[in-house]
């Protein structure tokens, strides 16, 4: 009994060290949340290289804070809860993060937030988490992202097509988050403008065949069929079905469907009525530094939320370095250099920024994935645009607003 | 590192443990002491989780729900639903012999992950269910955490002593004869099949009761929780390593198993940064090399079942 008292008096004489300590400490460390294992496998080894990537840019650019190194440290957050709690409280814990990068799926965001970060007071920034529900976390200012919603998307291209003069349409959707997050918002503030929504169903992935659904979403009289799905998987087998049976004149697509590869296969001169709403970056200058340095690193440029873990990274680094490493201070420091006014920071100009911080000049940070002006849950609108097809890619013919 | 730090995370690893060790026990009564091969845990853990946070949580639009009703009553309801889920599937499976039933229970708790998937209305589908509450959720982050492993250990030894009282009485004697020899049993005038229905229901009202635990700590639960990876095949492995048939050994299986998962993770950090990525796996690796190292040269598990008749060790 005596030995565990005088070990919990040490204990807590050491946390308390540690507490008191960052003012000095020299490295530090965030938390990259991958999830390696598990669904989104395929996904996660681009991410963690582009916000490694962002991490070496620091090191190599004067280092953060007094000269010291910023460390990342990888965990596996296997896109489930179980798994991301665990990492998250070992990241938290055992090697004293200030901030984390991720997790990457938006059930394990909740998790690991809920139960970890947002009680321990550590701030976290997601590259990947689409769903609303990370919006309305009560997260005490700490959860940020670095993509939209996707409620923004979907209620975005509802309001295109309205003011395009199409007023009635069917909805397909691909039955997971993605889809389905897309395809509620989008029929929300479709039916909030006057419109008419003839046909909505969910389908489930890798069927051969999805006549009968499309047949049935046809039977609505509608002309336009809005498709949430991913154009080199189960939504180009939608599209070329109902191409070849005339079940609608019209499909618009979201940023999934947005891919060359479907371009090929059912040829350009096919695809007259096929429009997708995508992404597009402001500040094109950044997202061309993270191509060449990243190209350069060895990565694939064209990986899914290679942008946004960059960015997330950069981000958390500039946050920790406007805040001089109080973990108290970061979220508030992170929304100060991320958002106008300021001197505009492109990707990879960690040199530039960490001089104008230290002369206590206010940067706004322009990323590799978007500007990246949160709100006040922490989300970043999105910049849309509506492309067309032209050649054997697409071309943009309209912002969305 | 430090020993707060070390005190948190060695709390969190209890708080999972007690909730996987309920689940252990809950099979233990099914395949241990009965002879079920139940492998649709996930779903009933599901079923569990899902009732008690539609009943507890707040309000939300699209989605049933919304009650705030007591954590308690939540918790009972899970049991009840888990149980209430469980009743008709056993009364239709458990005709079935092992791998047949095995093969059923699978498919009912892929049916069970679909329609959680599908029916937004009732467990606001693949956004899942957020808002639960956690008791002791608005104290800090320490003293909450060790709050809510206070919950879970003392639910965990209620249920270790209920099972046990259960098992040494001529009930659990009764159960282990179905298991070994169903045909003696019904020739000794044991009613062979309601008693293994009752067990299927007993063990997967357990399972319910850890989901509840585990969608209360974490304050939502998504589709992505009720994986059979992690919610059904794990806890294979926890009991078939601690040693069916024995609930010590199914609670020390599931402590095994998840303290090998998740230090193993501080081990492979250790390995270079280049390999990182493909470090993660050997943890994977590690798994599967207990189970095999233990069915090989210590088949009957860690703490094997006390053969009826031996006096109990003391």
């Amino acid at each position: 009994m005596k030995r565990r008292t005088i070990a919990g008096v040490v204990g807590a004489v050491l946390g308390a060290a540690v507490v008191a300590a960052p003012a000095h400490a020299q490295d530090v460390k965030i938390g990259l949340m991958a999830a390696i294992s598990g669904p989104i496998a395929a996904l996660a080894p681009p991410m963690a290289a582009a916000s490694r990537l962002a991490v070496t840019h620091v090191n190599e650019q004067g280092g953060i804070l007094k000269g010291g190194k910023l460390e990342a440290v990888l965990g596996d957050s296997a896109c489930n809860p179980q798994n991301a709690t665990d990492v998250a409280t070992k990241a938290v814990n055992i090697d004293r993060v200030i901030a984390v990068v991720g997790p990457a799926c938006s059930g394990a965001v909740l998790a690991a937030a809920n139960s970890v970060t947002i009680p321990a007071g550590v701030l976290m920034v997601t590259p990947s988490g689409t769903s609303p529900e990370i919006t309305k976390l009560k997260d005490k200012g700490l959860v940020f992202r670095t993509l939209p919603s996707d409620d923004y998307q979907g209620r975005a291209l509802a309001r295109t097509l309205k003011a395009r003069g199409i007023d009635k349409v069917a909805v397909a959707y691909l039955n997971n988050d993605y889809g389905k997050g897309l395809a509620e918002s989008f029929k929300a503030e479709f039916e909030a403008n006057g419109g008419t929504i003839a046909g909505y169903s969910g389908h489930e992935e890798g069927k051969a065949s999805y006549r009968s659904e499309l047949a049935t979403l046809a039977r609505g009289g509608a002309d336009t069929l809005v498709l949430f799905d991913y154009g080199d998987g189960t939504g180009l087998t939608l599209l070329r079905q109902s191409l070849e049976n005339g079940f609608f004149k019209t499909f618009v697509g979201a940023d999934g469907m947005k891919s060359e590869g479907l371009v090929k296969a059912i040829g350009a001169q096919n695809l007259g009525g096929f429009f997708v709403s995508a992404p597009v970056g402001e500040a094109s200058a950044s997202l061309e530094n993270f191509n060449k340095a990243y190209k350069a690193a060895g990565g694939n440029i064209d990986a899914v939320f290679a942008t946004t873990s960059y960015d997330a990274a950069f981000l958390v680094a500039l946050a920790i370095e406007k805040a001089g490493g109080d973990k108290a201070k970061l979220a508030e420091s992170l929304r100060a250099v991320a958002s106008a006014p300021g001197e505009p920071i492109l990707a990879g100009e960690w040199a530039k920024a960490k001089q104008l911080i230290a002369e206590g000049k206010d940067i706004d940070y322009k990323g590799a994935g978007g500007d990246h002006e949160f709100d006040a849950a922490g989300d970043v609108p999105g910049n849309y645009a509506f492309f067309k097809v032209s050649g054997t890619g697409y071309e943009s013919i309209a912002d969305m607003k | 590192m430090d020993l707060l730090g070390l005190a948190n995370y060695a709390v969190f690893m209890a708080i999972l443990i007690g909730i996987y060790a309920l689940l252990a026990l809950g099979l233990n009564i099914q395949w241990g002491f009965t002879g079920l091969f139940n492998a649709g845990i996930a779903g009933f853990f599901a079923v569990g989780a899902y009732t008690s946070a539609i009943l507890t949580s707040l309000p939300a639009t699209g989605r049933l729900g919304g009650y705030e009703l007591p954590l308690l009553v939540g918790w009972a309801a899970s049991m009840v639903a888990a149980g209430l889920i469980a009743w008709p599937i056993g009364k239709i499976c458990l005709r079935f012999r092992s791998d047949y039933l095995a093969i059923a229970t699978i498919g009912i708790a892929e049916i069970i992950r679909l329609v959680i998937r599908t029916e937004g209305w009732l467990t606001g589908g693949v956004r899942g269910v957020t808002g639960v509450p956690r008791p002791f959720g608005e104290l800090d982050y320490m003293p909450s955490q060790i709050a809510y492993l206070a919950i879970v250990a003392t639910l965990v030894l209620v249920a270790y002593l209920l099972v046990e009282r259960q098992v040494k009485a001529p009930w659990g004697r009764m159960m282990r004869a179905i298991r070994d020899n169903e045909l003696a049993a019904a020739a000794m005038g044991k009613q062979v099949e309601a008693r293994r229905l009752q067990a299927f229901v007993f063990g997967s009202a357990l399972m319910g009761l850890a989901g509840a635990l585990f969608v209360h700590f974490n304050r939502s639960i998504t589709p992505e929780a009720i994986d059979p990876m992690i919610a059904t095949f794990l806890i294979w492995i926890m009991l078939i390593l601690g040693g069916s048939g024995n609930n010590r050994g199914a609670i020390l299986g599931a402590a095994l198993i998840w303290i090998i998962w998740s230090v193993s993770e501080l081990l492979t950090d250790r390995l270079p940064t280049e390999i990182a990525v493909q470090a993660k796996y050997a943890r994977v690796f590690i798994i599967g090399l207990t189970l095999q190292l233990v069915l090989r040269f210590r088949p009957e598990g860690i703490l094997p079942e006390r053969q009826a008749g031996s006096p109990p060790r003391r």
